[in-house]
């Protein structure tokens, strides 16, 4: 039987290291292990280290240095901000379960939670902060839906929540390195992000808090990330990560346009094949690039899933059972996506190794797993 | 308690009794609707891969825990 050539379509749940990030982190993951709070010389590269890369990231998205403290990665840093405030929490219903799960064990604590819907296709607008009591707190709404790709006015919505008296979070985990981040125009008081979403290594992000905005201890010990976040830095996935994010927001202009041109044929490769597909999130708002959520009537997702791996195609699906019994994603069920059309939903997510030929090896193995499928 | 679903024999080849782990991999490939499931060799050649990509399939599941494999 033929070798199945494997097509990586899922840059949404994770990417491949680049070779920039590769190439910066060796060094410190052998020759150069010195701990930065040292007082000898062989703290000196890796802290320097440290502090370019703080820089450079700090750069990526037009903020200063000591704005930028190191995380475990994006739950941790939703972690942080979340808890880091007091007064009414807001978050949207389609938040990563790290916002909701924080936001629901504040909540356990006493604190005010309100829940915020996105509109229908999957956005959310000024108008729907609304809710929004003039008060103290914070709102967390994400930059970008992590499953189906549809991007948010964060500007505008900052602006909102600050008119009310709140500071404003968001989770820009799915966006960064991928569309331009800028947290003096977002005006955001927090930001989360993730390298591993960015072609960076996996255990490390960040969180940007803007100077002056409140920040809770998270981590008692030590005095690494000024005395907030205890703890010897990783300093080959800090390195890595910021090669990464350097090289992606190099790459913003081109990679979007490509991606986003990639995306615009799978859709048209999609339609010819199953004329019912329905594209949830694909209409009024600019979308990641390379993202496409695409719905199969009468088709089981988690099948659909499962016989494109068979042909080497990996994707993920917004429904998937342990038993008989279908679990939806909490994304799609918020988007008021009917339960049918939500458990025949995949994503697709395309990344920068991605080409036309994978495109068109993906519609041949849709082909294939659309005949097969029975549900 | 719930009634045991029969199948009946694979259509592919007429094997009876078809396992649990046959059962579970034509549910999790073809859909839960599926009504005749085949055995894992009428299924391998039904979808033009080997019959290992499907052992490997229900190894995978097993170990994600899935209740539909034995």
């Amino acid at each position: 039987m033929e070798a199945v050539k494997r097509i990586y379509a899922d840059h949404a749940a994770t990417t491949k290291l680049c070779e920039a990030a590769f190439k910066a982190m060796l060094p410190f993951l052998r020759d150069e292990f010195g701990n930065p709070s040292s007082l000898h010389s062989w703290a000196k590269e890796p802290r320097s280290a440290i502090n370019v890369a703080r820089e450079k990231i700090a750069q990526c998205i037009n903020a200063e240095p000591e704005e930028i403290l190191f995380t475990s990665g994006g739950t941790e840093a939703n972690n942080w901000a979340i808890k880091s405030t007091g007064g009414t929490l807001y978050v949207s219903s389609y938040e990563h379960h790290s916002v909701l799960n924080s936001a629901n064990s504040e909540a356990v604590r006493g604190r005010e939670l309100v829940i915020i819907k996105p509109k229908m296709g999957g956005y959310i607008m000024p108008r729907n902060l609304s809710v929004l009591k003039s008060g103290t707190g914070l709102v967390s709404i994400m930059s970008a839906n992590n499953e189906i790709g549809t991007t948010n006015p964060v500007r505008l919505l900052s602006e909102t929540a600050h008119d009310k008296g709140y500071l404003f979070h968001t989770d820009a985990v799915q966006m960064l390195g991928h569309l331009k981040v800028d947290v003096k125009d977002w005006g955001v008081d927090y930001l989360s992000a993730s390298a591993h979403k960015f072609n960076g290594p996996k255990g490390i992000g960040f969180l940007y808090c803007r100077k002056g905005a409140p920040l809770q201890s998270f981590l008692d010990g030590g005095s690494q990330e000024s005395g907030l976040r205890a703890g010897t830095e990783n300093v080959a996935a800090i390195v890595g990560m910021a090669a990464a994010l350097e090289f992606n927001c190099s790459q913003i202009a081109r990679q979007s346009f490509r991606l986003e041109r990639l995306a615009a044929s799978l859709c048209d490769g999609i339609s010819r094949i199953k004329k019912d597909a329905h594209f949830p999130g694909r209409d009024i708002m600019p979308q990641l690039p390379g993202f496409v959520s695409v719905s199969f009537p009468g088709c089981s997702a988690e099948s659909l899933l499962h016989l494109l791996d068979l042909k080497g195609v990996a994707v993920s699906a917004g429904a998937a059972c342990n038993s008989r019994k279908v679990k939806t994603s909490h994304v799609l069920k918020a988007i008021h996506l009917p339960r049918k059309l939500a458990e025949s939903t995949i994503r697709i997510s395309l990344g920068y190794e991605n080409t036309d030929d994978d495109v068109s090896a993906i519609i041949d193995a849709l082909k294939f797993a659309l005949k097969h499928n029975a549900t | 308690m719930a009634k045991k679903q029969s199948y009946g024999a694979c259509p592919g080849c007429g094997k009876d009794n078809l396992s649990r782990d046959e059962v579970g991999i034509n549910i999790k490939l073809l859909g839960e609707n599926i009504e005749k499931p085949m055995c894992i060799p009428c299924l391998a050649e039904y979808l033009e891969i080997s019959q290992d990509d499907l052992f490997d399939k229900i190894s995978e599941f097993k170990a994600q825990g899935c209740k539909l494999f034995g």
